[in-house]
């Protein structure tokens, strides 16, 4: 028995060679406003753009179970530069603690994809996004897994390429983006990050002009 | 969504409900999916190709990234399920899966399993270590589903070949018959090229560099990661360097838009399988221009022969061409 048609486009259509019977293009219009409405909150709520909490919150309780498995749930957000020093090229080093000369580097002479996922994981580890325990846990297992090739105290840094200015020509250096001790005692993987010069230099001030306002008060 | 019609509209023929109804389920030619089924299983052996010598040290059991780390990168909702994936195959179990189903998807054999495990198995491979998955991963997979919602190897493949029991000729000139899953598929593949650059465009237009021209110039001087070297030209001409930094959000903004308007949706498809590789190469994601180029595929309109289904804009232009 042919599916009943009730609306003139349903009837032409189900008429159509190939055509789908209206009880599945029903469903599958129902499974598409669904998917729809969860890729438009997806592409919202994963980018930087400053979505709403509730966005963020709809999309993570009711969308993201079902499309985080299938690697749906993404923002598509590719800016590739903002032109800043965290979007020039990282490189991972990892050497014996105390050993700096045996050090490895990665991708180092690796091409292609596969060097472009060496910088990544690189750049991961600088990256906290919003969650340091989250970059903490990538760079705790990034050392701990060279324990076999250099034993139980490694150190661990992430270094940026020095980016030459427009026009100009590339300074050829590169500069310390992350830094850490990974070692083993006891069977627990400790992570001692290298405090960065700015949180221990003191901040100075200098002294302006008396009738400034940027002597500091008392 | 819908262009002039070839024939006088029914009453009822311009509503809303209409227009979801044709968009979303007038049967079409499969002919563009098997390409694009080609294409996708091509561009996924490659990709899949990146991970072989470092898969162990990445994702193996001493490897680089722990399960643990993977799961605090990317939201999966419980994650249980992968565990226990993991636990079964391995991830050189995944990733050879993914391998066979890519290949397979390659030569059309196996039908919407094999492109159901093409997509599973690499959205496996990439949950196991999210912090390597890049923009054509993500488009890839994107791909991919759409291939598997697709009859894709109902044209171009070994599976017509075997059913028209070896007649490799009429199993690559005969036109199959026309299917709503095509059209399913093919306004899936619409939305999402669309969102995809629209995102891009976006993403990028947050950015100073993108709005004062010298984005181009900064993604030229990643000495390791770009594909080709244009310092000198940017150095030699800031015209060039605003010119090229300007053109790939709009461009991409272009693509989103053009995409929609039937007049001019193949020309805009056809910029589009040359200017998407182009823009991957000056952006360093040469995949990700491929895999976007792919996404035109369907919209060009060129050389299919027989249109499916003469009312729908797509293959209306596809017979005309």
């Amino acid at each position: 028995m042919p599916p009943r048609a009730s609306h003139p486009v349903d009837a032409s259509m189900g008429a159509l060679p190939g055509a789908a019977a209206e009880p599945v293009r029903a469903a599958v219009t129902f499974a598409l406003a669904i998917y729809l409405f969860g890729l438009a909150l997806c592409v919202i709520g994963n980018t930087s753009s400053g979505a709403s909490l509730l966005v963020r919150t709809i999309k993570g309780k009711i969308f993201t179970p079902f499309l985080a498995p299938a690697w749906l749930d993404l923002g598509f957000d590719y800016p590739f530069t903002y032109g800043l020093p965290e979007d020039a090229d990282h490189v991972l080093e990892v050497a014996p603690f105390g050993d700096p000369a045996a050090r490895l580097r990665f991708p180092g002479d690796m091409a292609g994809e596969r060097a472009r996922r060496w910088r990544r994981l690189a750049r991961a580890i600088t990256e906290t996004g919003g969650d340091p325990d989250r970059t903490a846990r990538v760079a705790a297992d990034v050392g701990a897994a060279m324990f076999e090739a250099f034993g139980p105290d490694v150190r661990l840094r992430v270094l940026r390429r020095a980016r030459a200015d427009v026009g100009g020509v590339d300074p050829g250096r590169l500069d310390e983006a992350f830094a850490a001790r990974v070692r083993e005692i006891d069977g627990d993987v400790q992570l001692i990050r290298d405090e960065p010069a700015g949180a221990v230099a003191p901040v100075v001030v200098p002294r302006r002009d008396p009738a400034g306002w940027t002597e500091p008060r008392p | 969504m819908s262009g002039p019609a070839d024939r006088a509209p029914a009453p009822d023929d311009r509503g809303l409900g209409a227009v979801w109804m044709r968009f979303w389920f007038e049967p079409t030619d499969p002919r563009p999916l098997a390409l694009v089924r080609i294409l996708v299983g091509l561009l996924g052996l490659a990709l899949l190709w990146s991970w072989q010598a470092d898969l162990g040290r990445w994702c193996g059991p001493e490897g680089l990234v722990t399960p643990a780390s993977a799961a605090a990168w990317v939201s999966r909702g419980d994650g249980a399920w992968l565990a226990v994936v993991d636990a079964a195959l391995g991830p050189r179990g995944v990733w050879a899966i993914a391998v066979a189903s890519f290949a397979a998807l390659v030569v059309g054999a196996g039908g919407t399993v094999v492109a159901v495990t093409a997509a599973c198995s690499l959205s496996l491979l990439l949950h196991r270590a999210p912090m390597l998955a890049g923009p054509a991963d993500d488009c890839l997979v994107i791909l991919t589903w759409c291939t598997a919602v697709a009859p894709a190897t109902r044209a171009l493949s070994l599976d017509r070949v075997l059913a028209g029991r070896g007649r490799v000729a009429s199993a690559v000139i005969a036109p199959p018959a026309p299917s709503w899953r095509a059209r399913l598929a093919t306004g899936l593949l619409q939305v999402h090229a669309s969102v995809i650059a629209l995102a891009a465009a976006t993403a990028q237009l947050k950015g100073d560099a993108w709005w004062d021209g010298t984005a181009a110039w900064w993604l030229a001087a990643r000495a390791e990661s770009r594909v080709v070297d244009l310092t000198s030209a940017y150095a030699g001409s800031t015209y060039l360097m605003n010119l090229v930094t300007h053109a790939i959000p709009a461009f991409e903004a272009a693509f989103a838009v053009g995409l929609w308007a039937s007049a001019v949706r193949p020309a805009i498809a056809r910029l589009g399988l040359v200017a998407w590789p182009a823009v991957g190469v000056l952006v360093g994601e040469p995949f990700w221009g491929l895999a976007m180029a792919v996404f035109a595929v369907p919209f060009t309109g060129l050389a299919w022969g027989a249109a499916a289904s003469p009312s729908h804009p797509v293959t209306r232009r596809a017979g005309a061409a």
